[in-house]
């Protein structure tokens, strides 16, 4: 599968979805005008891939800054995708990046996390 | 078919009513709370499909608002920029933080106040071009500035090529503590000007800049004087005319202090005591004294002591009290001790015999 590189905008992350290492990026700010049109590709694409995946090691970093609520059900779909792709058998691991005192963006990750049981969810602190 | 960011809602939702549909659950009273249930479900990804558009919306209108706010306190960072260089930084700080005061109130307060101006300015400068007067003008100008406000100075106002600056409003380190201040910051500008001097001069200016400064400490109305339309923080008081009197009287590149500075400073800075002047405006005599080591690059209590009593002054500079200068030193008073040691205690003050005198440079006695 082709990778997936976007370069980030104002409103948009930047997306870096390597297919064939198994390493997915999203980074920055996101609150696109049409949240369907700028995800939904992507999510599907992550589906396609995921759909009889087995045994093999994922690695999805999320590196937001900030990011409005359509955003934030998003990242819980993608939360859900990848905690069902580690039931099916894969080592993934999540790994949520925030920066040094940003509370907000530390917190909403733990909650995220609070979903998952198969998928590894990691903290990061980044300092600024 | 367009991705919904609810579309595994919508999924859940088709699912259950299909079940309904085939009549999957056989019991009536199970399958009408199935439905209900089903139902309740719906609502509430209704609900939340409803809270994440208007959530969504208030963050666009929290981040136009943002950006708008980001553009107007990038506006007046630059207005209040541009403003901060008409003001005196200490006034400047204190109308930014809310604590300044516009209406017309003042108070009086114990103020050292510094005035220097450039000898004969109109004459030294009638032959310049104006973009050479303006640049020589300038130059000087900043570098006073620089140093006064390294030094704590509220800068009153340029007047033309005068400056009046004080020390002790709106913030005060105590009144000696301000006068030192002062003097010691008269100094370095004096030491400045010097060097601005050797710089005009290199550059073919025949008549380089002199300057005379004059200080005073006394008590001043300070606040803000004028209209209610248009006003001015500034101090006024015969205490502030005296230190404009002063400048005038003062030695080209000198320093000219009256009495209630001096015996804030004397401990650590040199003065030459000038005749009483009489002085436009005053009709007191005013005691003068003219600061002597302009060349001393700091102010150093610790190496000098100053003794100023009825009929006995002492001034002794420790940094030269070496080698024979020290041994000098010690015999003259001890000289001195004897000889008051043995005076007799006189009838009358009529019977004293003429002041004693120890002429020397470090070691004065009168």
């Amino acid at each position: 599968m082709d990778p997936i590189s976007i370069a980030k905008t104002t409103r948009t992350p930047r997306i870096d979805f390597d297919f064939s290492s198994n390493q997915f990026v999203i980074a920055g700010e996101s609150y696109p005008e049409d949240v369907s049109a700028f995800y939904g590709p992507l999510l599907q694409r992550i589906a396609d891939f995921f759909d009889g995946l087995s045994n093999v090691e994922i690695s999805f970093r999320f590196e937001l800054i900030y990011f409005n609520s359509s955003t934030a059900k998003i990242v819980m779909e993608l939360f859900e995708a990848l905690e069902e792709a580690a039931v099916s058998g894969n080592q993934v691991v999540i790994t949520w990046v925030y920066e040094a005192g940003d509370d907000n963006i530390r917190e909403l990750g733990e909650e995220f996390s609070e979903e998952l049981s198969s998928a590894r969810f990691i903290l990061e602190e980044q300092a600024i | 078919m367009s991705f919904d960011v609810f579309q595994r809602e919508e999924a859940v939702i088709a699912q259950g009513r299909a079940l309904l549909a085939e009549r999957a659950i056989v019991d009536p009273a199970a399958a009408a709370k199935y439905d209900e249930l089903l139902k309740a479900y719906e609502k509430l990804a209704r609900t939340t499909r409803r809270l994440i558009k208007l959530s969504d919306r208030n963050e666009e209108q929290l981040n136009h608002l943002a950006h708008t706010l980001n553009e107007k306190n990038a506006t007046l960072e630059g207005l209040s920029d541009k403003l901060s260089k008409y003001l005196s930084p200490q006034i400047y700080r204190s109308i930014f933080l809310g604590q300044h005061d516009d209406s017309l109130i003042t108070r009086r307060k114990k103020l050292t106040v510094l005035f220097s101006d450039i000898k004969d300015f109109t004459e030294t400068t009638e032959d310049l071009e104006p973009e050479d007067l303006a640049h020589h003008i300038n130059t000087y100008l900043t570098e006073m500035s620089r140093i006064a406000l390294a030094h704590g100075a509220t800068i009153d106002k340029f007047i033309g090529d005068a400056i009046m600056i004080f020390f002790g409003d709106p913030e005060s380190r105590g009144v000696k503590e301000d006068a030192v201040a002062c003097v010691s910051m008269a100094m370095e500008m004096q030491r400045c000007a010097r060097n601005l001097r050797a710089q005009m001069a290199a550059r073919g200016f025949e008549r380089p800049f002199q300057t005379r400064i004059g200080i005073n400490t006394g008590y001043c109305n300070v606040g803000n004087f004028g209209s209610a339309d248009r006003m001015d923080y500034t101090i006024i008081g015969s205490a502030v005319n005296l230190a404009a009197r002063l400048q005038t009287q003062c030695d080209p590149d000198g320093i000219l202090v009256s009495y209630e500075t001096y015996v804030l400073v004397r401990d650590i800075v040199d003065f030459e005591e000038r005749k009483p002047a009489d002085l436009k405006g005053i009709r007191r005599k005013i005691k003068t004294f003219a600061v002597r080591s302009l060349n001393d690059p700091g102010l150093d209590a610790s190496r000098r002591f100053h003794y100023d009593q009825e009929g006995l002054k002492l001034s002794l500079d420790l940094t030269k009290m070496v080698g024979s200068a020290r041994a000098e030193a010690l015999h003259s008073l001890e000289g001195i001790v004897n000889r008051l040691r043995d005076l007799p205690e006189p009838a009358s003050r009529a019977d004293l015999e003429p002041v004693v005198s120890v002429a020397r440079e470090d070691v004065r006695l009168s």
